[in-house]
């Protein structure tokens, strides 16, 4: 399996009026060509800073500290501005949470598809992309404002966009967020549909492991800025390995049995003033011993995943399946 | 239809707000202590000239009656006869309004010609590293800060004390050659010129940053478009709606009170009208000057409501609901 | 407490050297301005003090006016004098803006349409002619000057802290504030004032830069300060009398108001950046 995204040990950090704050804490993934994988985590553990580090789209005050990210073999951190431009354009595809936010609202539909696609298509081929996007009447929709159209509608728009130019990534950042809980499995019905359809690898942010897993190969699992666990998505969810995994699928709606009560996880995410020294979970971990507090845990292959936790094999031992704790 | 549910509010709140203007300035011109004969008349008139006065004003009648027949009065067109010449006041502005005009597109064009770019670039600069974007914020607020009247004596002094081929007042009319004219509104524009290029560099460098904030330009940069397609397509259409209401508002200022610029060049336009009339206590003259200026004022707003909504689809399909 | 204050403060002009020129600016001025008759300056009134129209000498460094009177001290008189005005009106300004805007945006109906009308009117009225018909009528002087100025610079005061007052109302803890039954006064004074105070400043700084305008304009026409008083723009009006023979009549109030405008306008746009950062991003 080629890779189609290398990211070797990336650290990032923001600058703010308080210090710097760190997003991403050593990051070492590749993503496979044409995969599906689905990267999981709280609002703050660093996964948007991740997706948008791909495109070198990280916002003014970010540093990037250590680390490159290869995007097709090519440098996104040291490369001019054209050659990364070019690799937007052709290669990357991004889907963002807000659609409404991510059309201009003062431009028609049509021309702004227009405008992503190559060189200068006509009304017929801007029409051919909408339907493909499974809106149904592409005349009206290209004729239309951004405002004139519903938030699905808008979010297939930005979907349409982002394939115009069958890129090889799609890196989409909770693509059904803002959307209306009705629609948000169509949406990502399509996102899917256009993955298979141009064999992009498909990159999914987001909080819900119950979708991620139901959808992707492979999934990640991000706390305070680096990979907690990564594997099948099935092995991940059959049998995690840290104990923040657990707690993540403990929290989940939808795993309770009737009358049984949603069990939050203790604690608010860190704030990273410096790379962390030992884990960045063991203020929220039940299972946080000294050794957590001193040291920082490697990743290793724990069962079929990577795990980076000092206890991963006597946690799994001790407390079972997480099917089991799940069902 | 998008247009019309749009303008209809915005014609009737216009309309409400030359109704407060002239009310405001009707009464401050009434409710003085000594009462009105004696503020257009001085202290020193005869009972007869009073007389005369109090009745073709009908000062003795009540007071929302003399505001009726006066509204009555200005809607017609009838802004009263200047205390001076016992002339129609309207007919002195009209003839005076060209000049003032002409001092107001000049200034208007030359700002706009030089603060809309630095204000793009100083915008586009700052949304970058940052560090280039100080150099616009320096001019900005140095612009801001120089008052017409320290440049145009400054001009004065300069250009009387060297004769640089350029002419300080001696206004030549627009009829008499349009070189000889430019000569003499050369320098008086180039006075009003600073402060409004500032606020136009201002106001177009806020107006971009805070587009470059926005969504979609984020989305435009993922799309690997080239950076002056973005600005092209969508930082400069989506600023303008700050820069059209702030263009507006700077030519209404300009028509209604270039008062300095033209008093200190001497060029015989509405400002210096007015200004001139309040030495001979021609009260009419400034009482009207003050109601064309803000009827001006709440027109061009108009115009630049109605400019909105063409570069803003979203504005008016709120209200008309679809 | 404090020392968390100055450090913040420290940062804050060490990220920003155009608001720290400013900030040195503005102060230097101000303490010429309020304590200039304390420094041994000499009397800004003494008639016949030197030559009429005097050039700048070492006796009188920045020469001597009509009247044979020391103009460095009369400058530093106008520059209290024009500060004095200028504050009073913005003051003002602060005060009625920031009821009616907070009132406006907090009351809604009736109340909200009725001030934007009146914020609407008194927008209307273009400042220098309003000044002249003030002048008619009440007279001219400082009186006159401190109406026109908060007259053109209340509009926009109330059509931010409303904008303002719009956005924070609908926040959380005034909702709740509002639940749990607080009056109307107690939800705006305790809960909405300090979270508007911020944009309140910023207006108040771009509120003073134009009121130093509009006064130094007002008293240039005459209308303004009268003599024996001076503000920066009646000294203006003054020199411009003798440009071609005393040109540093003019030059030097003229320098020293544009200096004031000046670090008002750098300080407000730090104080901008810092309170309502625009982040915009690269396009590359």
């Amino acid at each position: 399996m080629t890779a189609a995204v290398d990211i070797r040990d990336f650290v990032v950090a923001y600058e703010t009026g308080g210090g710097a704050v760190f997003a991403l804490d050593g990051i070492d993934l590749a993503i496979g060509a044409g995969e599906t994988l689905g990267i999981v985590g709280e609002s703050g553990s660093g996964k948007s800073t991740l997706g948008m580090a791909i495109g070198r789209l990280l916002a003014p005050n970010a540093r990037i500290d250590a680390g490159d990210i290869l995007v097709a073999g090519c440098s996104v951190t040291t490369s001019d501005d054209e050659t990364v431009r070019r690799l937007r354009r052709e290669r990357l595809g991004f889907v963002f949470q807000n659609p409404m936010s991510a059309l201009d609202p003062t431009m028609r539909i049509g021309r702004q598809v227009a405008l992503a696609m190559e060189g200068t298509p006509d009304t017929a081929a801007v029409e051919r992309l909408l339907v493909r996007a499974g809106l149904d009447e592409p005349g009206r929709v290209a004729r239309s404002f951004p405002h004139e159209l519903s938030g699905g509608m808008a979010q297939r728009v930005v979907i349409a966009l982002a394939i115009a130019r069958n890129p090889q990534i799609l890196i989409a950042d909770e693509p059904t967020a803002s959307l209306d809980a009705s629609i948000r499995d169509r949406i990502l019905d399509l996102l899917f549909a256009m993955r298979a359809e141009t064999g992009a690898s498909l990159v999914i942010l987001s909080h819900d492991l119950r979708m991620i897993v139901h959808r992707c190969e492979r999934v990640i699992v991000m706390y305070g800025g680096r990979i907690v666990e990564m594997g099948e998505s099935q092995a991940v969810f059959g049998s995690p390995a840290h104990p923040y995994t657990r707690a993540l699928i403990r929290a989940a709606a939808g795993n309770e049995a009737p009358g049984e009560q949603l069990d939050p996880i203790p604690g608010v995410p860190p704030v990273l003033r410096a790379p962390s020294a030992d884990c960045a979970f063991a203020p929220r971990c039940a299972h946080a011993a000294e050794r957590c507090r001193r040291e920082r845990p490697a990743e290793r292959a724990v069962g079929g995943s990577r795990v980076a936790c000092h206890f991963a094999e006597e946690i799994m031992a001790a407390s079972g399946t997480a099917r089991e704790v799940a069902e | 239809m998008r247009l019309i549910y749009f303008l209809a509010p915005r014609l009737l709140i216009a309309a409400i707000t030359m109704f407060g203007v002239a009310l405001l300035v009707f009464l401050s011109l009434r409710l003085i202590p000594g009462g009105y004969a004696d503020i257009v008349l001085g202290p020193f008139a005869t009972g007869a000239a009073r007389d005369l006065l109090i009745q073709r004003y009908g000062l003795d009648e009540p007071i929302f009656v003399q505001f009726g027949k006066w509204l009555w009065a200005l809607l017609q067109g009838d802004f009263g006869n200047s205390m001076v010449t016992n002339k129609p006041v309207i007919d002195e502005f009209l003839r005076r309004a060209p000049v003032t005009g002409e001092l107001a597109i000049l200034t208007l064009l030359l700002a706009l010609a030089i603060g809309l770019p630095l204000g793009v670039w100083s915008g586009l600069a700052e949304g970058g590293a940052g560090g280039k974007g100080r150099l616009g914020r320096l001019v900005g607020a140095l612009g801001a800060s120089v008052p017409d009247f320290v440049i145009g004596s400054a001009f004065i002094f300069i250009f009387s004390k060297w004769s640089l081929g350029l002419k300080v007042g001696g206004f030549v009319p627009l009829d008499q050659g349009l070189w000889d004219n430019l000569k003499t509104m050369i320098l008086p524009t180039v006075s009003l010129s600073v402060f409004a290029i500032a606020l136009f560099l201002r106001t177009t460098r806020d107006a971009v940053l805070r587009v470059m904030t926005d969504g979609h330009i984020l989305a435009a940069v993922a799309r690997g478009q080239r950076p002056r397609d973005i600005v092209r397509h969508h930082v400069l259409r989506n600023a303008a709606i700050p820069v059209v209401t702030v263009t507006a508002t700077y030519f209404g200022f300009l028509l209604g009170g270039a008062v300095i610029a033209e008093v200190l060049f001497s060029i015989p336009g509405v400002g210096y009208y007015i200004f001139s009339s309040l030495e001979e206590r021609d009260y009419a003259v400034v009482q009207a000057g003050v109601l064309l200026a803000a009827f001006v004022f709440v027109s061009l707003n108009m115009v630049a409501d109605f400019a909105y909504a063409l570069i803003d689809p979203r504005i008016g399909a709120a209200r008309s609901g679809t | 407490m404090i020392a968390l204050a100055s450090a913040r403060l420290g940062r804050f002009f060490r990220r920003d050297s155009l608001g720290l020129l400013g900030a040195v600016l503005l102060l230097v001025l101000l303490i010429l301005g309020i304590f200039g008759d304390l420094l041994p300056l000499g009397d800004p009134n003494a008639i016949g003090a030197g030559p009429r129209l005097g050039a700048p000498s070492l006796a009188f460094p920045l020469g001597t006016d009509d009247l044979g009177r020391s103009y460095l001290p009369r400058v530093v008189e106008g520059i209290g004098v024009t500060f004095l005005l200028s504050a009073i009106a913005v003051i003002i300004t602060a005060v009625i803006g920031t009821l009616l805007g907070m009132a406006a945006g907090y009351l809604h109906g009736a109340t909200d349409h009725l001030i934007a009308r009146i914020a609407d009117i008194l927008f209307a009225f273009p400042a220098l002619l309003f000044g002249l018909l003030a002048a008619a009528v009440i007279g001219p002087g400082s009186i006159a000057a401190i109406v026109v100025i908060s007259t053109a610079t209340i509009p926009l005061f109330i059509r931010v802290v409303r904008s303002v007052t719009l956005s924070v109302a609908e926040r959380e803890f005034v909702v709740a504030a509002v639940v749990s039954g607080a009056s109307t006064w107690r939800v705006m004074l305790v809960h909405l004032l300090p979270n508007i105070l911020g944009a309140a400043i910023i207006q108040l700084t771009y509120a003073l830069s134009v009121s130093m305008i509009i006064e130094s304009a007002l008293s240039f026409l005459g209308l303004g300060v009268q003599p024996p008083a001076a503000s920066l723009g009646s000294l203006l009006r003054l020199g411009s009398v003798y440009l071609t023979i005393a040109p540093w009549l003019v030059l030097a109030p003229g320098l020293v108001l544009a200096a004031a405008i000046m670090s008002i306008n750098l300080l407000g746009d730090a104080i901008r950046d810092a309170l309502d950062p625009l982040r915009g991003r690269s396009l590359k």
